[in-house]
């Protein structure tokens, strides 16, 4: 086996992997006042007021779950499941409640973020540190002023990077510098100051680089052997990994709200941005030599929602997204699309004291045009969501809820005319949900306390997929089969408030049902969907104390399969992992100083959560954040 | 293989109808097919999944062999006999003399089994400058098996040393090989350059293994076929976006002139030629299998199968020569373990293995008497040699080569090229008759119950190369091996079909390389003198081959390597008079080549040794 070890000594040497750096200006952000919904979801994890379940990790948690990547701590969250191919650097999607990674929106501050080639918004991409919190809402949304693209969406997590209120004049300047094993070091600096009355400008830039060549054990019976990579798709026998992926992209946004009378309200929001990426595999046996192909995708965004009240309980609103996006590339054969796309809203919401009840109706129009081949015909689809709230009993903090949405992904340019897969006939995805719960969260003896479980029924019919063409050799995309996923999410929560020593504890557990309800004769009928455990569960206990900070943390992942045939050659062992970390502010008057210590996978547990996608053992991370 | 898109978009796939769960084969029905033991069939798995597997079919029990992995039931006698798997994406397989040879292309390696204990012998791994070479398609040719690699090489396997020893170059991503009037033919489909494929066909000869010329056909040549003098290849075209499909040919291609002498309008995806028909299947019909009379280029038979039997996916069509009973392979969905189907030669069902494998691929009739023993773990050894003292080849083919002489080697720096070989998996020959290696243990090998330690050599069936065991105890405690030595009897000193002490003189070649003359017992001069136990001749010529067969117990290089065929019991040592020698124990080894043969294929029967240790265990 001399052969192996030495390759994967060269893997070593070569493999230095250059995460992207990303940079993002903010600027014009317009802030005048949160709207009410906001101020009263803000600082709880739970929104006992909503029509849907809707979780929101905070910058103190995320401190608590040692977050490096958004993605971290959104495994924490009921009801979502992270697909994660191992490691910093490799790409992390999530689907919620059985939906798939595409019927889960991704937006950062409030503006959908979109990958028209593969639909795939890679979480992994979004420094925690970037984020002031991260909610997630699976159904439909109070928020009336939520633009078209993103109100039409199944569930949406969002990165707030929420901005100070500064007083003119006033800065705020942070630094953060991290380092952690396997070498993976990342830099990141803020600024923030106020610019003119109304405006309030922030400038981030953050880098980060790893080696990533954590150990990991190849299990191959007799041939085990322990070997170190990053995150790559590992063959036996075969460990030459080489295959290099860039990515960068770049975007500028804007939001404006503003209120033009005590009833009206309108927001606009702008956004350009630009995506390059390039996957080469240097040595393949092609006439070039090399695979390397390269992919330009730009988007143009703007959006306009006017809320009305018209009266007390009862508001209106209604919106208009306008979307321009192109990709092109390199490929000989790539048919270059460009698409238009409008999505509407309409929306109507009465609230009381007691009782909320909201209903939306989307629709979405493209037209598409392509540069080489036949482009597809237009899209012209209405869906449509509802949800109430009814608090049941004030004085404890009872309510139920219940939500539909019906809403759809449409085929994304890969879908359509990604080289010999692609076809140009696909009709949208379909996702349904329904849900129904019960939440109460209260405050007693100084300590807030809730309690929530909701039960759900999902499903996602004309699923986009590539399967054998009639010539077995050629492979396409195709609208087929239907999953449907019964599932329930609950969890426990208690935050102590007062006093000097204040624990916390959040604890979760996510039941999944996913069947494939595709074909009754069908081997794979009422199998359970790839990559979705039955049964996951999470665990969070912090104490915050005028000394020190300290937190433990757990993921548990029941069995799943890897394949949507549930063969025991596809089946996925249950695993868990362990973390705490220690961390201590230190305040002056000039700065702030946070010191911290993170453990991560404590008892150094080997596992694959993507089939031979390795997971890192034991990590130590220190970190210095210092604001000024 | 599927190799489809595989750049950034990791394919999720799905699900077409098929079978429900597996079973097995009903009630131990009679499935005997023209004398073979059974049936072999490679499944390559899923792309990038690390599940290539390899099922055992036997005629006699009509089942397929299984056994419960950490995983459940599993057909996987290749898991089951060695302890892990193939490795990802098994493309072909192909069994010639006793042992199989698989082609694993996504892990760059070919794994070389003996068939008859499904037993890996040696793994070979296929790269080109640090990338790997994705061995594809087999063939094999007098004494040696050829390899298509999708890096544009054919590489050349030595079935006696199993090591590549030859790589010659061919176009672009040759995707098929075959053997025909002594040359090779390897589709170049140069199918990695979508809209630019490769257009030809490299014809190797053999005998100098160099690439002579290139026919050009249409574009992305696939699978390829030799029948008699005529070489049939399945040409794809380029792929169309307007029909967003392939429109394929079949071109043939006469042997005798390299020219491509008639083109067919016939989808063919794969098929298996017996008799100058082809039994195959093509795409835009489902399942349909079809026979096409290759003279006239007519289908005589559009739909073979006769008894509505529904085939989801073939994925490979087999033919049994002289029965022609056809054995396809349904892949159903691709994700799914597919099923093997055998058809009686008029097109009816006679019995479905369903559950076989992922993707099964390649079937291969066999007709050893096969036995699969589950893998038990290397033993836990204690005492292993860590001393060469004296290596004494007789002139031999591979001599210089195992190990290999560089200039300035002396006597004790080819003993210590000897001692890493042996301890690393390498090999060490002898030479012919005589020729000798003497090695010392870390620590005295105790005579215990049962086996006391393991020679491994490279023989198999049909090929033995028996060479004789010495033992000694240092009981002087000097650390030398100049103690008194005790031959291990085996079956044939037993038997008394030995002549011990016979002595052979070999006279030095007028050229280098050139064949040694030798001398027995009479003519005593000359410089090159070995003195050694003759066993008797074991070499037969049996069906167009030289045999040489194995005898019973007791040699090295006597049997494939096993742990049953591998050791030696302390036991067996006798004085010179043949009386039990009843050692204790014992520190050094001498290993002595018994046999006189030479024949045209194999040259001289040499003894190769690959590994020596004690087999005493630590205490549990």
């Amino acid at each position: 086996m001399s052969f192996d070890v030495k390759y994967c000594l060269i893997a070593i040497c070569t493999l230095c992997f250059h995460l992207e750096t990303q940079g993002q200006v903010l600027s014009d952000t317009m802030r005048t006042k949160d709207i009410p919904q906001v101020t009263v979801t803000s600082d709880r994890t739970n929104s006992p007021g909503a029509v849907s379940v809707s979780k929101r990790a905070d910058a103190r948690l995320m401190q608590a779950t040692g977050t490096l990547q958004v993605s971290d701590v959104i495994k924490y969250m009921s009801g979502a499941t992270v697909k994660d191919y191992g490691g910093v650097g490799g790409l992390k999607t999530v689907s919620v409640r059985g939906l798939g990674a595409s019927h889960t929106a991704v937006a950062y501050d409030g503006i959908i973020i979109t990958d028209n080639q593969t639909g795939q918004i890679d979480l992994g991409k979004f420094s925690a540190s970037q984020a002031e919190s991260v909610r997630m809402v699976s159904g439909p949304d109070n928020d009336l002023l939520q633009p078209a693209s993103l109100a039409a969406q199944a569930a949406v997590i969002s990165i707030n990077t929420g901005l100070p209120q500064l007083e003119e004049g006033k800065s705020r300047n942070s630094a953060q510098l991290k380092y952690g094993s396997f070498n993976t070091l990342s830099a990141q600096a803020e600024s923030t100051f106020k610019a003119g009355q109304n405006n309030t400008v922030s400038l981030q830039a953050e880098w980060l680089n790893t080696k990533g060549n954590y150990p990991y054990i190849q299990d191959n019976g007799a041939s085990s052997m322990e070997m170190q990579g990053l995150p790559a798709n590992i063959l036996y026998n075969e460990n030459a990994a080489r295959e290099r992926l860039w990515n960068r992209n770049g975007f500028v946004q804007s939001t404006l709200t503003t209120f033009v009378s005590q009833r009206l309200t309108l927001r606009f929001n702008a956004k350009y941005g630009i995506t390059y990426t390039r996957y080469l595999d240097p040595k393949v046996s092609n006439t070039r030599g090399r695979t390397d192909n390269r992919y330009t995708e730009q988007e143009g965004y703007l959006s306009g929602v006017a809320l009305y009240r018209i009266a007390d309980c009862l508001s209106a609103s209604a919106g208009v997204d306008g979307r321009l996006s192109g990709l092109d590339g390199n490929g000989a054969h790539q048919a270059r699309p460009t698409r238009y796309t409008i999505n509407s809203t309409a929306a109507i919401k009465y609230a009381s004291e007691r009782i909320t009840v909201t209903g939306r109706l989307n629709h979405v129009i493209t037209k598409e045009k392509t540069i080489l081949r036949q482009a597809a015909e237009s899209y012209n689809h209405l869906s449509p969501t509802a949800g109430l709230n009814w608090t049941v009993w004030p004085a404890a903090g009872l309510h139920l809820r219940a939500s539909y949405s019906n809403t759809l992904r449409l085929p994304t340019f890969n879908d359509l005319y990604f080289e010999q897969i692609g076809r140009r006939d696909l009709r949208p995805e379909r996702a349904s949900v329904t849900s129904a719960g019960i939440v109460i969260e209260n405050e007693a003896a100084g300590i807030r306390y809730s309690i929530y479980a909701d039960a759900y029924n999902s499903n996602v019919k004309d699923r986009i997929m590539a399967v054998p063409g009639k010539n077995t050799a050629v492979w396409m995309m195709k609208n087929i089969g239907l999953v449907t996923t019964h599932g329930l999410e609950t969890g426990l929560e208690l935050h102590s408030l007062q006093g000097l020593v204040r624990p916390s504890v959040m604890v979760s557990y996510t039941y999944q049902r996913s069947m494939d309800k595709s074909d009754s004769n069908s081997s794979t009928w009422n199998h359970q969907l790839p990559y979705t455990p039955r049964h996951s569960a999470s665990a969070i206990a912090w104490i915050e104390t005028p000394y020190v900070n300290a937190s433990l943390n757990l993921l548990y992942s029941g069995d799943y399969f890897c394949n949507g045939y549930n063969g025991p050659e596809y089946l996925m062992p249950s695993y868990y992992e362990i973390g705490c970390s220690i961390w201590k502010t230190f305040t002056s008057n000039m700065f702030e100083e946070t010191l911290k210590a993170e453990f991560i996978n404590l008892t150094n547990n080997r596992y694959e959560l993507v089939r031979n996608y390795p997971m890192p053992g034991i990590q130590v991370r220190f970190s210095v954040l210092i604001t000024i | 293989m599927r190799k489809y898109q595989t750049i950034l978009l990791p394919l999720i796939l799905i699900t077409l109808a098929c079978d429900p769960e597996p079973v097995l084969l009903e009630q131990n029905q009679v499935i005997a097919d023209a004398g073979h033991t059974g049936v072999y069939v490679l499944s390559e798995g899923l792309f990038n999944q690390n599940n290539s597997t390899l099922a055992w079919i036997d005629f006699g029990t009509g089942q397929p062999d299984s056994w419960n992995s950490s995983t459940g039931r599993s057909f996987d006698c290749f898991e089951k006999v060695n302890g892990r798997r193939i490795g990802d994406t098994a493309n072909d397989m192909l069994l010639y003399g006793s042992r199989l040879y698989i082609a694993v292309s996504e892990s760059s390696t070919i794994e070389i089994l003996d068939a008859a204990t499904c037993r890996s012998v040696s793994q070979i791994p296929l790269q080109r400058g640090g990338v790997a070479s994705q061995p594809r398609r087999l063939t094999a040719n007098r004494g040696f098996v050829y390899v298509c690699c999708f890096d544009g090489t054919v590489t050349r396997i030595d079935t006696l040393t199993m090591q590549a020893d030859a790589t010659v170059t061919v176009g672009r991503n040759p995707d098929g090989i075959c053997c025909a009037n002594g040359k090779l033919y390897v589709s170049n489909s140069g199918g990695l350059d979508t809209q630019n494929p490769d257009n030809t066909v490299s014809v190797i000869d053999i005998s100098t293994f160099t690439e002579t010329r290139r026919i050009t056909v249409r574009e992305n040549p696939g699978s390829i076929y030799a029948d008699g003098n005529n070489v049939y290849v399945v040409s794809r075209g380029i792929f169309d976006y307007g029909t967003m499909d392939y429109d394929s040919r079949l071109h043939r291609i006469d042997t005798q002139t390299d020219q491509v002498t008639a083109t067919f309008d016939i989808p063919i995806l794969s098929m298996d030629i017996v008799d100058s028909k082809a039994w195959f299947y093509g795409y835009g019909a489902g399942g349909t299998i079809q026979i096409l009379d290759l003279a006239t280029g007519q289908v005589t038979d559009s739909d073979f199968i006769t008894d509505g039997t529904r085939v989801e996916c073939p994925y490979s069509i087999t033919v049994e020569p002289t029965s022609h009973k056809v054995y396809v392979c349904d892949a159903m969905d691709y994700v799914t373990p597919g099923s093997l189907l055998c058809f009686s030669p008029e097109g009816r069902l006679l019995y479905r293995v369903p559950g076989i494998g992922i993707n099964p691929n390649t079937v291969v009739f066999c007709d050893e008497t096969v036995s699969l023993t589950r893998y038990q773990g290397e033993p836990e050894i204690i005492g292993d040699i860590d001393r060469v003292f004296e290596y004494m080849p007789a002139p031999g083919q591979f001599v210089n080569l195992l190990p290999k002489y560089e200039p300035g080697d002396d006597a004790a720096s080819m003993a210590a090229k000897c001692l890493n070989a042996l301890q690393s998996g390498g090999m060490v020959t002898l030479g012919a008759f005589g020729g000798y290696i003497t090695v010392g243990f870390n620590a005295t090998v105790q005579n215990q119950e049962g086996p006391d330690f393991r020679i491994d050599g490279n023989a198999y069936n049909g090929n033995a190369e028996p060479g004789v065991v010495w033992v000694s105890a240092d009981t002087n405690g000097n650390g030398e091996p100049d103690d008194a030595w005790y031959e291990i009897w085996g079956s044939e000193q037993r038997e008394g079909r030995s002549a011990p002490d016979y002595t052979i003189l070999y006279i030095k070649p007028t050229a280098d390389n050139g064949d040694s003359p030798w001398k027995g017992s009479d003519g005593k001069s000359g410089s090159i003198l070995f003195t050694a136990t003759l066993l008797p001749d074991n070499a037969s010529f049996e069906n167009n081959q030289y045999v040489f067969s194995s005898f019973e117990y007791g040699y090295v290089d006597n049997k494939p390597n096993s742990l049953e065929n591998s050791a030696f019991d302390i036991d067996w040592a006798v004085n010179p008079d043949g009386t039990p020698a009843n050692l204790a124990g014992i520190d050094f080894i001498r290993i002595q080549n018994g046999v006189i043969g030479c024949n045209t294929t194999t040259g001289e029967l040499s003894t190769e040794v690959s590994a020596i240790y004690s087999l005493n265990q630590t205490d549990k």
